[in-house]
């Protein structure tokens, strides 16, 4: 006599056919679009947003839970891995940007308001547990709770937008450019030296604790991949991959919908924002990469497992997310972006801001982890 | 969550949708960095701009 056990993978389909064709579907709908406009470049960035996401999900990459676990228990592989990714996008991102016209590194102003930006980010992302790109691909990739974080990290960053000309006014000097000091190839010489010193002192802290230092081989295949998805992204949209700004454009259109005013706000008449806000999203080279990676998360998410289908966390690891949303958003547009614009597109782009952000951020996330017992979150 | 997650979706990509048909569009997707004067990702000026 056989018996049969119903297990939870043979309870529901492995493959979540609506989300999967709703996700192909929609990333489908809007590379038309782009495409009947004549935006080869735009459709790109969508087909590699798309790229992105499912990497991010398949591969597990998260830059929250690697910088946690450095800073509790000193494991260095997953930020390790981050830095493998910095270095491959590097390789492409500084010579380019130095000797092509029309492209450009990720550079930003180093100042009060970077180093507070990028501070409260690093609460928030530890918060929320998920950066930029993790809350895209989480809240993607069906987390409920990371929906909630999405929908006030765009908020947050409409308030950071109207903040941050007070913030500029606190003072600060202009970006500082490796290639501009030393070349372009001698630009990219030192860049990878920055990555692999910050590298070699990362795995002396690992070993001075005792904790592993290894990246699992996932992680690295997803850094790799990651980082050549980054390069598409920089060929292009002729800069680095950002994330945050297509929140604040999204936010400030929604905003704008229900009646709010930006023409007296000084941030929104910079011609970047201007044009941003006035302009379809899908001429915005953040939002045609944050919209494909939610879709390609999702499309990933509903290829595995069920889509959806985990309950909602407890009330206060909700309250997390929101507030942790809220922060990043603000700290993003205060901070000059993300792990992904700031971090991974600053240092990629040999541009010292990136560096600052990660140490200000990494300072941020040590309040941040403390904090998060106080909504039911474990600390490691 | 599911119905949720389908109502997000598709409020979203109708918005998106509804934003593009009813806005003007560049050439190419461009960023805030493409812009004279901008010294971030987010088009702000450069720190040197702002004491002249």
């Amino acid at each position: 006599m056989s018996t049969t056990t119903l297990t939870p993978a043979a309870e529901f389909p492995r493959l979540d056919w609506p989300f999967l064709i709703a996700a192909v579907l929609g990333a489908a709908v809007l590379v038309a679009l782009v495409a009947l406009d004549g935006q080869p470049a735009s459709a790109a960035l969508l087909i590699l947003g798309f790229g992105l996401g499912a990497a991010f999900l398949k591969a597990e990459f998260s830059f929250t839970a690697a910088w946690r676990r450095f800073l509790v228990n000193g494991e260095a592989g997953g930020l390790l891995a981050a830095l493998l990714l910095i270095a491959v996008a590097a390789c492409v991102i500084v010579p380019v940007a130095a000797l092509v016209p029309g492209f450009g590194g990720a550079i930003a102003p180093i100042g009060p308001s970077l180093v507070i930006g990028a501070f409260v980010f690093g609460i928030g992302m530890q918060l929320a547990n998920g950066c930029g790109s993790g809350t895209l691909y989480t809240a993607g990739g069906g987390s409920g709770r990371m929906l909630i974080a999405l929908a006030l990290f765009i908020a947050g960053s409409v308030i950071g937008s109207l903040h941050l000309p007070a913030f500029l006014a606190l003072g600060g000097i202009d970006p500082i450019l490796a290639s501009n000091h030393f070349g372009a190839w001698g630009g990219l010489a030192v860049t990878l030296a920055s990555i692999a010193a910050v590298a070699l002192a990362i795995v002396a802290v690992a070993r001075s604790r005792r904790a592993g230092f290894k990246p699992r081989p996932p992680i690295v295949i997803g850094a790799i991949v990651i980082g050549a998805l980054s390069i598409g992204v920089f060929l292009a949209g002729h800069h680095p991959w950002s994330v945050t700004f297509g929140f604040t454009v999204w936010g400030a259109k929604i905003a704008s919908f229900l009646g709010a005013d930006f023409s007296a706000a000084a941030f929104w008449q910079w011609p970047g924002p201007k044009r941003a806000l006035a302009e379809s999203i899908l001429s915005d080279t953040s939002s045609l990469t944050d919209l494909g990676m939610i879709l390609g998360a999702m499309a990933a998410a509903a290829a595995a497992r069920p889509f959806a289908r985990t309950a909602l966390p407890p009330a206060r690891s909700l309250l997390a997310a929101a507030l942790g949303g809220l922060l990043m958003g603000w700290g993003a547009r205060i901070g000059f972006g993300c792990n992904i614009g700031a971090f991974v597109g600053g240092v990629a782009s040999g541009s010292l801001h990136g560096w600052v952000w990660f140490a200000a951020a990494l300072g941020g996330c040590m309040i941040g982890i403390r904090l998060r017992p106080l909504f039911g979150l474990t600390r490691d | 969550m599911r119905i949720v997650y389908a109502l997000v979706l598709v409020a979203g990509l109708a918005a998106v949708v509804a934003d593009h048909l009813s806005s003007p569009s560049s050439a190419r997707a461009v960023s805030p960095e493409d812009f004279a004067g901008a010294c971030a990702p987010c088009g702000a000026p450069c720190p040197s701009a702002r004491k002249k």
